[in-house]
């Protein structure tokens, strides 16, 4: 066999590293858990209707902070309007710029009709909330029965169009990836597909863990409607892992049969990437929680369903590591595997946006009216503002 | 008919001394860490049977660029004559023409913090200079001129040399023409760097 060797070549650095593949990853998220809980208010599936508020304000924060990462990952960050004033038509990162804009502010008319009753229903609370409420709802307090009868026609009218901005917001970050034929590993057309089912799981992992504790916090406990809700979800993850899985595979078997690229980019996943690609990404962040979930038993109890959930979680972040910057490390010219290691700030802005996100979202469901249908809110200590007369 | 501005590379004549490197680095003020042309050397073979290769690369002026069509603010444009220029002033620095480009031909300047890669020294160029790299090559191995213009050196070096460029799978209709290049240099041998080769 011919052997090559290089002995010189000019250097090459990774340009996109992990504050791109975190940014898919709350993309992703907010797609998955929102297309989750529109199953109630939009497709009428009745006892989603629980849950779709924690799943929209969920999304909408995990959509606010995404881009975060993106605007912090320009070299100029400060021409970032640039975006807006410049349209290409040919660049799949163009288009996401709109959908960015549009998908949350769908999403947050559509909370806006979710929550309007019940922050009318709040103001007599007296102190901050009812300043907040009044606020937020711009005097629409109308409570007759065509005014509840609009919120709903509404809440279904702007969930409706946000399921399709959801597949859009996280499909195109699909597009970003698979429109770059220079690198096989991204170059098909199951990457769009492969980035929504992946945002379904980690989305639908994600907010199982959320929806307990919000329970857990704002109602005191987790009833049983909740449990076999719970159950429920757990059930839907587990075939949402199963048609992920089987894009995998499908995905990997292609790549493994078509050009020395791709054929080389496949190995690299099963060698040099293997603990990452194999361990993490779909051992542990797969496999195992597919074993868990089959069984019914584990999806009536909580540690399993949470613990499934946590391996989804982090088995999905492995995913868009190991295909963001996996792709990059194998080269494009010259002999060597480029080599990527986060910088300290980027690790750095990484912790600090899910810091602040969970912060906000904390806030966000600790003074918003929570009320589900067969559950109020645990009664807060009684501030004097709030006692009547 | 416009001009259709390419390059040739006549191997035979490259001796591997970097002396386009060197000049494209002071021509253009490019920081150190990043090229915007450069020279690949490799040796391929077992001894005794050995040959050495070089393979100057940058940017290829593609006809059907991948770094123009991803560009989300339309920074990177063509011109007329085929050349593949970025704008710096609108440039936001998002990396994706790096990430879309096959041939590895882009950077952030670290400096001026915007995309950057060969301009086929642009300014040079429209005062009817050479390229500098073209300009400095000691064994006169590179061409540089107007593919629509029958008697220009690259035309004629086209019409009567066997010529190859690098990925021609790609689609983007890269314009840097390589004459006597060996097929193991114009692209990595990505089997054998993922250790996939025995
Ligand atoms: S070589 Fe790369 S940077 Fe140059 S025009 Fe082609 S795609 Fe663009
Ligand atoms: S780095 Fe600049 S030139 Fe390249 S795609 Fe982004 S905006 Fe365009």
């Amino acid at each position: 066999m011919m052997t090559t060797v290089h002995f010189f070549d000019s250097p090459h650095e990774i340009y996109w590293g992990l504050l791109i593949a975190v940014y898919f990853y709350y993309t992703g998220m907010s797609a998955g858990s929102f297309i989750l809980t529109s199953l109630g208010t939009v497709f009428g599936i009745e006892k989603y209707k629980k849950v779709s508020k924690v799943g929209v304000i969920m999304a909408i924060v995990l959509l606010l902070f995404a881009p975060l990462h993106l605007l912090l990952d320009l070299a100029q960050p400060g021409r970032a309007l640039n975006l807006f004033t410049h349209v290409h038509l040919t660049s799949a990162m163009s288009w996401g710029v709109y959908l960015l804009i549009l998908y949350p502010l769908c999403l947050m008319f559509y909370a806006w009709y979710l929550f309007r009753q019940d922050l009318v229903n709040g103001l007599n609370k007296g102190g901050f909330k009812a300043s907040l409420y009044s606020f937020l709802l711009f005097g629409k307090k109308d409570m007759s029965e065509t005014a509840k009868a609009h919120d709903k026609k509404q809440a279904k009218f702007f969930g409706t169009i946000g399921v399709p901005l959801a597949l859009a917001v996280h499909g195109y970050t699909g597009f970003i990836l698979g429109n770059v034929q220079a690198r096989a590993i991204w170059h098909t057309p199951l990457m769009p597909i492969i980035f929504l089912m992946s945002a379904m799981v980690s989305g639908t992992g994600l907010f199982i863990i959320v929806l307990m504790l919000v329970e857990k916090f704002k109602f005191g406990r987790l009833n049983d409607d909740i449990k076999s809700l719970i159950a429920d979800i757990a059930n839907l993850m587990k075939w949402f892992i199963v048609v992920d899985g089987a894009l995998m595979i499908t995905y990997f078997i292609v790549l493994w049969n078509s050009t020395e690229a791709g054929y080389a980019a496949g190995y690299y996943l099963l060698h040099g990437e293997g603990w990452s690609f194999l361990g993490l990404e779909n051992g542990l962040g797969m496999l195992v929680p597919l074993l868990i979930l089959l069984s019914k038993k584990a999806r009536q109890s909580l540690p399993a369903v949470v613990t499934a959930s946590i391996l989804t979680i982090i088995g999905v972040l492995a995913m868009r590591i190991n295909l963001v910057i996996g792709g990059q490390k194998l080269p494009l010219t010259g002999s060597k595997i480029i080599e990527y290691v986060a910088s300290g700030r980027d690790i750095g802005i990484v912790l600090g946006i899910a810091v602040v996100a969970a912060v906000v979202l904390s806030f966000l469901y600790a003074v918003l009216p929570m009320n589900r249908p067969g559950a109020q809110e645990m009664k807060s200590i009684p501030t004097t503002k709030g006692v009547a007369q | 008919m416009g001009k259709r501005y390419a390059m040739v590379i006549d191997l035979r004549k490259c001796v591997g001394c970097h002396a386009c490197t060197v000049a494209c680095k002071s021509e253009n003020n490019v920081p150190l860490g990043v090229n915007r042309s450069w020279v690949e050397e490799l040796e391929t073979g077992r001894f005794p049977n050995v040959s050495r290769h070089r393979l100057p690369r940058l940017c290829n002026h593609c006809e059907n660029p991948s770094c123009l069509n991803v560009c989300p603010v339309k920074a990177t444009y063509q011109l007329e004559d085929g050349t593949v220029l970025v704008d710096y002033d609108r440039c936001i620095g998002c990396g994706y023409c790096i990430a879309a480009c096959p041939y590895d031909a882009r950077f952030i300047n670290p400096e001026r913090k915007t995309a950057e890669k060969c301009t086929y020294c642009h300014e040079r160029v429209a005062v009817g200079l050479l390229p500098a790299c073209v300009n400095t090559c000691i064994g006169g191995a590179r061409f540089f001129g107007d593919l629509n213009d029958p008697n220009s050196e690259v035309s004629k070096l086209l019409a009567t040399e066997a010529v190859t460029v690098s990925k021609p799978e790609t689609n983007n209709r890269p314009q840097t023409y390589y004459i006597g290049a060996d097929e193991k240099a114009l692209r990595p041998n990505l089997l054998k760097i993922v250790g996939g080769e025995k």
